[in-house]
């Protein structure tokens, strides 16, 4: 039976409703995401920042950022990328039990990671002595930043990595073993390719927290100073307006990454 | 040769068979859903551990109670699943060619002209039809050097012509190669017209193993005879005779087969002729005649075509130790 013409305009009212509806609750989101980052823009001008980062030492922190967020992301791909793929397969006893212990770590406030860390990695530990036989220290020092970023970015990393690994069919993994893949070429072949968007993801959103790591920083490494902990001195010894260029240093080597993954996720799942 | 003797259990099942494929014969598991089929193909495979027995093929164990253990990627099985799996980041001539040096190029384009895949070499292979990708997964499977071909319900979403021509593409290649073949399916006729040998399986179990025409002229008891197409059975005294709805002719010949008197209870057209359903005895008996049925309530003779007999326990008799009462 043929619609009425008024109900078909009535349909096409509330299509063109719910779309602008839709735009409309997209802008306040983004409003209200990126308030705060239009606020940092809106506050600093060329010649701000110019003075601020042109000061002596005062691109220290961005190189400190970046050798140990780059080492905690290595750590993380090396160690944690196995443990994902061993959790996804149920290959370790006990999965469950893993990833409640990694949401524990991931909802704990990272200043209590940071004295939890203490006792565990700090002079007075075994550890923190096995550490000092070696001339080394896991607290205040870049060993010590490294350690602190890895907690915090860790718990992010495994259970996106671990959900990339689950998300390939594993059918497709006893199809390429019965076209003759031994396991080792069928993670090659199949399994990285196939949940390299979810890895994508996965390292972007580490990348991110270990980058932006402080709470368990500001515990255990006050010292060397990467750009978040930059950016809480000046804050505290200057004021907001010294700190805001640093602020906007940090988006800048923290965003592109995770924003390049996303784009490159999105149109690769869309090919798949 | 293709040699097995497993128990494997599932959670709802054991399934425990027996049986030989040789080399270039084709042996088809007939039964319905559930029945095991897909996890004596696995087993095979070597994706399914079973829990005691031994599967051998070409002359190598490749799983045994006593400690052989061959890993699925090493024993060169072409199976084809009800999933095709094909590789969604590949497109049609990169999955044709993932194994690699065990791929043959001269197989491939034997294949893809046989199964119509030339225009969709180059096409991403996420982007095919169901019925597609399914023609692709057996390409792929059959390009490779194999010692066995495993076939897993592969005619779904084919149509008529395209099973005909897959049925004996595969027959070409498994009797080429030399290669044991199993075919599993819930559609009796593709089993019938793809087998050398015919097995059937309910609950597990291997019920009858004969030749397609045996297994259905001579059901080994009265659950093959249902499975098979048996609908109908005419209690007599000593056990009950099977009548195939096929295998009824109008009319009283008691040369050919038993005569079943009876009364119309309904007629309906079926295909280019007429299924009628006749009440005898107690029984309602199911035929398919070439001509139109006579109205419902009209007295009819019909004679079952050497129709198989069943003792009380539902085992095959000879039929001459039954009395229709």
């Amino acid at each position: 039976m043929a619609v009425p013409s008024h109900a078909l305009a009535a349909r096409a009212s509330l299509r063109r409703a719910s779309s602008v509806a839709s735009l409309a609750g997209a802008g306040v989101v983004w409003v209200v995401l990126l308030g705060p980052v239009i606020a940092l823009l809106s506050h600093l001008s060329p010649a701000a920042v110019v003075r601020s980062l042109g000061a002596p030492g005062a691109l220290g922190p961005l190189a400190v950022s970046l050798e140990a967020s780059a080492l905690s992301l290595a750590v993380l791909v090396v160690v944690a990328t196995p443990l994902a793929y061993l959790l996804a397969h149920g290959r370790l006893p006990g999965v469950r039990w893993w990833e409640a212990g990694l949401l524990v770590s991931l909802l704990m406030p990272p200043l209590v990671i940071g004295l939890l860390l203490v006792f565990m990695v700090g002079p007075a530990t075994p550890i923190g002595g096995l550490l000092g036989g070696l001339h080394l220290s896991a607290t205040n020092t870049f060993l010590a930043l490294v350690v602190a970023e890895v907690y915090e970015a860790a718990p992010y990393y495994v259970l996106g990595a671990e959900a990339a690994f689950a998300s390939v069919d594993r059918h497709l993994e006893e199809q390429a073993g019965l076209l003759g893949d031994p396991p080792r070429r069928v993670m090659r072949r199949v399994t990285l390719p196939l949940a390299a968007p979810g890895l994508a993801t996965a390292l972007a959103t580490g990348w991110a927290r270990a980058i932006g790591a402080f709470g368990a920083v500001i515990i255990i490494a006050y010292h060397p100073y990467g750009l978040p902990m930059q950016i809480w001195t000046t804050l505290d010894e200057t004021g907001l307006a010294s700190a805001l260029p640093f602020a906007l240093v940090l988006l800048v080597v923290a965003l592109p990454l995770p924003l390049l993954a996303y784009g490159w996720s999105a149109r690769a799942r869309a090919r798949h | 040769m293709l040699a097995l003797d497993i128990e494997v259990h599932r959670r709802d099942l054991t399934v425990a068979v027996a049986f030989d494929v040789g080399p270039g014969e084709r042996f088809a598991l007939f039964g319905p859903s559930g029945a095991g089929k897909t996890t004596i193909l696995e087993c095979v495979a070597g994706l399914v551990e079973p829990r005691r027995g031994s599967v051998g093929l070409a002359g190598r164990q490749l799983w045994s109670s006593e400690g052989a253990r061959v890993p699925y990627w090493e024993r060169k099985v072409a199976l084809v699943r009800q999933d095709p799996a094909l590789f969604p980041h590949l497109s049609v001539r990169q999955n044709l060619f993932y194994a690699g040096d065990r791929v043959e190029p001269a197989t491939v384009d034997r294949l893809v002209s046989a199964l119509e895949l030339g225009r969709l070499l180059d096409v991403a292979s996420a982007r095919l039809s169901g019925g597609q990708a399914r023609r692709v997964a057996l390409a792929r499977a059959l390009a490779t050097s194999y010692r066995a071909v495993l076939l897993d319900e592969p005619y779904t979403g084919l149509d008529a012509s395209l099973r005909r021509a897959v049925t004996s593409l595969v027959i070409e290649e498994v009797t080429g190669r030399g290669a044991p073949a199993v075919l599993v399916s819930h559609e009796l006729a593709e089993t019938q017209a793809f087998a050398d040998r015919l097995g059937v399986i309910d609950g597990g179990r291997l019920l009858q193993v004969g030749t397609p025409r045996e297994v259905v002229l001579r059901p080994a008891c009265r659950r093959v005879a249902e499975l098979v197409g048996y609908r109908s059975f005419v209690a007599c005294a000593g056990g009950e005779l099977g009548v195939h709805p096929e295998r009824v002719m109008a009319g009283a010949v008691p040369g050919a087969g038993v005569v079943l008197s009876g009364v119309v209870l309904a007629g309906r057209p079926s295909g280019v002729g007429f299924e009628v359903d006749l009440e005898v005895g107690a029984a309602v008996v199911t035929c398919r005649l070439d001509r139109d049925p006579a109205p419902a309530g009209t007295a009819m003779e019909v004679t079952a075509l050497d129709p198989p007999a069943f003792g009380p326990d539902g085992v095959l008799v000879d039929p001459g130790r039954l009395v229709l009462r």
